[in-house]
């Protein structure tokens, strides 16, 4: 299956360390355009401007979770359908659940490897292309 | 000896009795009588903690270890843990500075080979650029040495504080052992998960969470995802 590599993706986490972590293994498998954001609340305006074909984000944030931010997108008529991977070191059943629940198309706890997000985003657009 | 014990009945009486006949002077000065006996009570057990307190410091003596940790080493346990906050910072941009260089110099020998006449000359200084970047990123883990050091050092201050606060219930004839258990109620955790709660790094955090990013996805195909 062929993944348009010219997407927009939006990498949201707080710590800049693991946004260029993130960044460079998305590089490494192709993908070129990347903007970023330290916090849920900082992504949320980014992401109404409907720029973006792709979420990655983390779950625990100072201001807006990911999980919030994932609900916020969820729950918006225009942004519903955007493709939304959540990487976090938060690994109860319950949590994985929940943002099962709030609609996450993949999940990785951290910490992770490239194979396993290279696995995940082939996964998840996969399943973009079955739905179209 | 209660509060209760000590409000006079007669004058309690005669309030409600002045209320009732729209007494409103008279009913003032009651409550204000009635609140005076309580402030002074109140005023006397305050006193009565601080000369325990006192007392309690006295009893240990200056030299105490709980003294002495809340002195010397609680100042310092937030500086040494911020030091390893900042380096384990620097290690890991000096790292991926290093790393960044050196896939671009991957990119940079690719691009050069090929081209066919490809000269030793060329090749050289970008592998010895690519060899330096290697370098670094040896040297930035350097911070594990210092981080672990301080570390160590923190967990020592820790347990000693923990032994210090044990004595100290002890000699004040509280039983360690009898303290509750914390309840956790399930409203406060939902919100703890809610909001995120990091690594869970301790025995009891571990409870109900995922080994691996395996079970994840077992638990993520049950679910169609």
């Amino acid at each position: 299956m062929q993944i348009n590599r010219d997407m927009n993706i939006l990498v949201v986490d707080d710590f800049s360390t693991m946004r260029r972590i993130v960044k460079n293994l998305l590089k490494e498998l192709g993908f070129s355009k990347f903007d970023e954001a330290d916090d849920g609340a900082t992504a949320w305006p980014m992401v109404q401007s409907g720029k973006y074909d792709f979420i990655v984000s983390d779950w625990n944030m100072p201001q807006m979770t990911g999980i919030d931010l994932l609900r916020r997108v969820r729950a918006d008529e225009n942004l519903k359908n955007t493709p939304f991977l959540l990487i976090t070191a938060e690994a109860k059943r319950s949590q994985i659940l929940e943002a099962a629940q709030a609609g996450v198309d993949g999940y990785i706890v951290k910490p992770f490897t490239a194979a396993t997000l290279n696995e995940k985003i082939q996964k998840i657009f996969a399943r973009v292309a079955e739905r179209q | 000896m209660t509060f209760a014990t000590k409000i006079d009945k007669d004058k309690v009486q005669a309030l409600l009795l002045a209320i009732e006949n729209d007494q409103g002077d008279e009913a003032a000065q009651l409550v204000d009588e009635l609140t005076k006996i309580r402030e002074t009570e109140l005023h006397e057990q305050l006193k009565q903690l601080t000369r325990n307190l006192h007392q309690t410091l006295d009893d240990l003596g200056e030299d105490t270890p709980i003294l002495l940790h809340a002195k010397h080493d609680l100042p310092d346990i937030a500086e040494r843990l911020q030091y390893v906050v900042d380096e384990t910072n620097n290690a890991s941009n000096n790292t991926l500075n290093s790393a960044e260089n050196a896939l671009g110099l991957l990119e940079q020998l690719e691009t050069l080979s090929s081209d066919e006449d490809l000269s030793q000359e060329q090749v050289k200084p970008v592998l010895e650029k690519i060899n330096h970047e290697l370098t670094n990123i040896m040297l930035a883990q350097s911070f594990q040495d210092l981080t672990g050091q301080v570390l160590n050092r923190v967990i020592l201050i820790m347990t000693a504080l923990e032994d210090s606060l044990k004595d100290l219930i002890a000699r004040s004839k509280h039983e360690y052992e009898s303290i509750p258990e914390r309840v956790e109620n399930e409203l406060d955790q939902k919100a703890q998960e809610e909001k995120g709660m990091g690594p869970n790094v301790t025995q009891k955090s571990k409870l109900d969470t995922v080994e691996s990013q395996a079970d994840v996805d077992d638990l993520l195909d049950d679910l169609g995802i």
